[in-house]
């Protein structure tokens, strides 16, 4: 695991939080591990794909989810219903899309799968031989944990060339 | 809205890998659509479908298939749902869904696949939000395998920004 994978993130989920629910998060103590996570009420776990590779999983109590979904929606949300969880794996996206675009910026391209929705406590997630780097934000909502598995993919810039393609022609004719 | 063409790929695959890994000849038991979220099963295998089809594929497994079947691929016998056996079981999920992305891009919907994510603990809910699920059990001889297809068609211009937009319901 490669903590420059880290930055990108925290520095989405600081400004996706700020911007949506106007919250400021202070980043907790960092922790590298290689065991099995064990789920938090709600965990939205996303996927990336490309030049980096592994997964992304964003884990805090139902009472930090439904303050942040409130917060965004600007309405009191007091249960986990369809529109929380909907909310709350948006969320998610929009902060894993953000760091996707800051990743890319630093020559890893990465396309991100659509966010699943994990609710209930106690399982074992594996992300096997992948590591995991932990960084808890806190803030006013609670505790919003940001696991990253992620490894530079074997195929890096291999599969596809990225060519940007000019949108007028360089050479201008002579007429 | 999950689309029917996409699961013979899987079930396919999961055919072909099964009976080249535990000899293991497998029936398609009924199928089923289902939107609301899926309670887990013992252990489940998470993987992403990235590109022009996406979304997840879940294949859930009781402990007892899941030794079942690592203590026939590596001929030893599993007690337990050790680190190997997870490893094992997870390494079942990624072949099988490496094998139907060929055949999905064999029929003009080319993916890449995330690594897997492994689920242990039974009654958490997974949901997949707006895609539907596909649910396609393979009955083998070692317990059933539950297939969750969670897939579509990426919407056109889908390559243009980084995130899968999500409707609110």
């Amino acid at each position: 695991m490669n903590v420059k994978y880290l930055i990108p993130f925290v520095e989405a989920a600081y400004e996706v939080l700020q911007a949506e629910a106007n919250v400021q998060m202070q980043r907790g103590q960092l922790a590298l591990d290689k065991g099995a996570y064990i789920t938090d009420e709600i965990t939205v776990i996303l996927s990336l794909v490309g030049d980096v590779l592994g997964m992304v999983f964003y884990s805090m109590s139902e009472e930090t989810a439904l303050k942040i979904v409130s917060g965004v929606l600007g309405e009191e949300l007091k249960e986990m219903d369809a529109l929380a969880q909907s909310g709350v794996a948006e969320l998610g996206n929009v902060i894993t899309g953000r760091a996707s675009v800051k990743l890319s910026h630093t020559g890893f391209e990465s396309t991100i799968s659509p966010p699943t929705l994990m609710i209930g406590k106690g399982a074992l997630i594996s992300t096997l031989d992948i590591p995991r780097l932990v960084v808890p934000l806190k803030g006013d909502p609670g505790e919003l944990t940001i696991h990253l598995a992620l490894v530079e993919s074997p195929n890096k810039g291999v599969s596809s060339a990225k060519l940007a393609v000019p949108s007028a022609p360089i050479i201008k004719l002579k007429d | 809205m999950s689309n029917v063409k996409f699961m013979n790929p899987f079930v396919e695959a999961a055919s072909e890998v099964l009976k080249a890994e535990v000899q293991a000849e497998v029936r398609r038991g009924t199928l089923s659509l289902q939107k609301a979220s899926l309670t887990t099963d013992d252990v489940t295998v998470l993987i992403s479908l990235v590109g022009e089809v996406q979304g997840v594929v879940l294949y859930g497994f009781s402990v007892e298939t899941c030794l079942a079947i690592v203590s026939r691929i590596t001929e030893q016998e599993f007690k337990e749902f050790d680190n190997l056996a997870q490893s094992g079981i997870a390494e079942l999920g990624n072949v099988i869904t490496g094998r139907a992305t060929i055949k999905l891009s064999e029929s003009g919907y080319r993916s890449n696949i995330s690594p897997p994510t492994l689920i242990h603990g039974r009654g958490i809910q997974i949901s997949t939000l707006d895609f539907s699920r596909i649910v396609v059990p393979l009955v083998t001889e070692f317990g059933d395998i539950v297939v969750h297809l969670a897939l579509r068609e990426s919407p056109p211009g889908a390559g243009d920004h980084n995130f899968v937009p999500i409707s609110i319901p």
